[in-house]
């Protein structure tokens, strides 16, 4: 749904014609989701490691081990997902902001939690959820958060250069109304077109309806064309989120074992 | 024709509570209420991809990430490592007859020798690693192969370890202490460094085992069964990892706060690590008090008491000597990579400065289409 509001589109029916086109849920952006998130992959597994490799922390000891590894790998996971939500979603409101920095901070919570001795003390069995400490020795060297800085930025910078890159060159009706309304901030309304001039006819509606009617529309096959989706905007983006999250798992659990 | 009229009010979506008269009761309308949250009408912000906002954006991230990438690469380039594989693969290594002739239930420890030349003198702490390849401590069966309780001290997991520690959990009928993959294939070479001098006598380095493992592991997550008396009762009953040649109340039996589950050398190796190309801290060389170099210059021995078998899966083991700076270790990679994306960043916010100079003039006049 865009900020554009209802009253645009119902004097400018032609921006609905991208949905109706199939233009934002396609093949070809599925791909380009898929390779996205095969790229996203790759850059939070081997830039982590690149720089993980054969380092200490300030104090000499280890940061490289198994737990501080996956801590950082999924800060980076989670920060990287809720930036692509930031820049995907065109429509802010209180509880856009709420969901989003609330998940960061939860996730953030929930971390230093499961690492604190506490819970350590109560489940000492239940190794890989509740570690001791792991949080706490890894996130706070400066080492870990410009890994964090840079994994980030690198899996986000190409998405934003292609998008400003498409809306520059061939830009969307939708691209071309936001920029409408953002330098004028109303688009101005127009009258609505006169109605096609009504047949003052003393006919009934069923003397009507064995006119010429819609036949030929109907057998000229215009309409398999045009499949509206059924699913709105929102969809497609949660879609692409969760796939990158399943490449991501996969490709952790195959380095793994 | 009074059920016609009712379905036309309903039709007519107004609430029809008041109009209940040929109804069961009060049906509600199903029109959702005309709030700013139910009709999503709320206030909102939109951002947009401008290039007002993206342009500026990718130079100073551009500028930001170039100085920072040359601060860490000069930082990385003053640590001071120096590296040594002792593995004993080649025949002119001094190490080969002990690699070679290793066997599980030798009594007499090999003891080889490594010379080395340190050019440059290492100032203020120096940390003293061993580092081993091609060796997947981050295999899924072998991380799980531990008893966290157990390492805490609980008694009912000291004498009945977890299956989690299969096949090394009992020895003989008796539970082993520690149990498990990781403790039982502890590190247990032990490397000495001898400093000779000018007139060709062996000096030993000082070094300190202290303070090798991570505050939360050695006083949270370790801990001795029993108390802190004597620990070969409070181990009683058990059996010593099936690899091992001591039992780990021997691990270092001079000092109490180092023996047992709590000593530092063996919380250090519990500590799993990430890659199969890793190194763990051993000792550290404490920094002299007047401005002598913690290690000047010149020849120096390394005694190496070989126990660790690494030529079976084709490892490699080595000590590293290291410096530490406020970002760790010696690793260029991450000034590196900040060079480069700031340079790529920096890059590309010029390009996409020409493509919107030259695209922002002919769409600037664009009405929306009806």
């Amino acid at each position: 749904i865009d900020c554009i509001s209802h009253f645009t589109f119902f004097y400018y029916p032609k921006l609905y014609t991208p949905g109706q086109r199939n233009m934002y849920f396609n093949r070809t952006s599925f791909l380009l989701c898929i390779m996205q998130s095969c790229y996203n992959s790759l850059i939070l597994f081997f830039i982590p490691y690149a720089a993980l490799h054969d380092t200490v922390r300030q104090d000499g000891r280890e940061i490289a081990d198994y737990q501080s590894f996956a801590i950082l790998l999924q800060t980076c996971l989670i920060i990287v997902v809720n930036a692509q939500i930031f820049l995907d979603t065109w429509y802010w409101t209180g509880i856009n902001h709420f969901f989003l920095w609330g998940s960061m901070a939860a996730y953030f919570a929930l971390t230093f939690t499961m690492n604190s001795n506490g819970l350590f003390f109560i489940f000492p069995t239940m190794f890989h959820v509740f570690v001791s400490g792991t949080g706490r020795n890894s996130l706070n060297q400066p080492n870990t958060w410009l890994i964090i800085f840079l994994t980030c930025l690198l899996c986000i910078l190409p998405i934003v250069a292609l998008r400003f890159i498409f809306i520059q060159t061939s830009p969307t009706i939708n691209d071309k109304a936001r920029k409408y309304k953002m330098r004028r901030d109303e688009i101005p309304a127009i009258s609505l077109r006169p109605p096609a001039t009504r047949r003052v006819s003393k006919r009934s509606s069923y003397a009507f309806s064995h006119s010429q009617g819609y036949g030929d529309l109907v057998t000229s096959q215009k309409f398999l064309d045009k499949k509206t989706p059924r699913r709105p905007l929102l969809f497609v983006k949660s879609l692409c989120k969760l796939a990158h999250m399943i490449i991501f798992g996969f490709f952790v659990t195959f380095t793994q074992l | 024709m009074m059920a016609s009229s009712y379905n036309a009010k309903e039709e007519d979506g107004h609430h029809s509570g008041s109009s209940s008269h040929g109804g069961p009761g009060a049906i509600k309308s199903k029109k959702p209420d005309n709030t700013a949250f139910k009709q999503q009408r709320l206030p909102a912000w939109q951002p947009i991809l401008t290039a007002g906002t993206v342009l500026p954006a990718f130079f100073v991230i551009g500028l930001i990430f170039i100085p920072i990438g040359i601060g860490l690469f000069v930082t990385s380039n003053n640590i001071k490592e120096f590296e040594i594989d002792y593995t004993g693969v080649e025949i002119d290594s001094p190490c080969y007859i002990c690699a070679k002739n290793f066997s599980w239930n030798s009594t007499t420890s090999c003891v080889c020798s490594v010379n080395f030349t340190l050019d440059q003198p290492f100032e203020s702490n120096v940390y003293m690693y061993y580092g081993l390849s091609n060796f997947y401590q981050n295999h899924r069966r072998y991380v799980k192969s531990r008893d966290d309780s157990q390492l805490n001290g609980v008694e009912s997991n000291l004498k009945q370890p977890s299956k989690e520690c299969e096949p090394y959990r009992t020895s003989d009928g008796l539970p082993i202490a520690p149990c498990g993959a990781i403790a039982n294939s502890l590190f247990n070479d032990t490397l000495e460094l001898f400093h000779i001098n000018q007139n060709g006598t062996k000096q030993r380095v000082n070094v300190t085992k202290k303070g090798i493992a991570w505050w939360t592991d050695k006083h949270v997550k370790f801990r001795n069964p029993g108390g802190s008396s004597n620990l070969s009762v409070a181990f009683q009953g058990t059996a010593k990892p099936v690899n091992w040649r001591k039992a780990v109340y021997d691990l270092d039996p001079e000092d109490p706060e180092n023996n047992g589950f709590i000593n530092e050398d063996f919380i250090v190796w519990m500590r799993t690590a990430a890659l199969p190309t890793f190194r763990k801290l051993y000792r550290i060389i404490q920094k002299k008090p007047n401005s002598t170099p913690t290690l000047s210059s010149g020849r120096y021995v390394m005694e190496i008491t070989y126990n660790y078998p690494v030529l079976s899966f084709d490892g490699r083991k080595r000590m590293i000597l290291s410096t530490i700076s406020w970002m760790g270790g010696k690793n260029p990679f991450l000034g590196i990579a900040y060079i480069t994306v700031g340079s790529i960043c920096f890059f590309l916010g010029v390009v996409l400065l020409v493509i919107h100079h030259k695209y922002d003039t002919r769409t600037n006049s664009a009405e929306i289409p009806n």
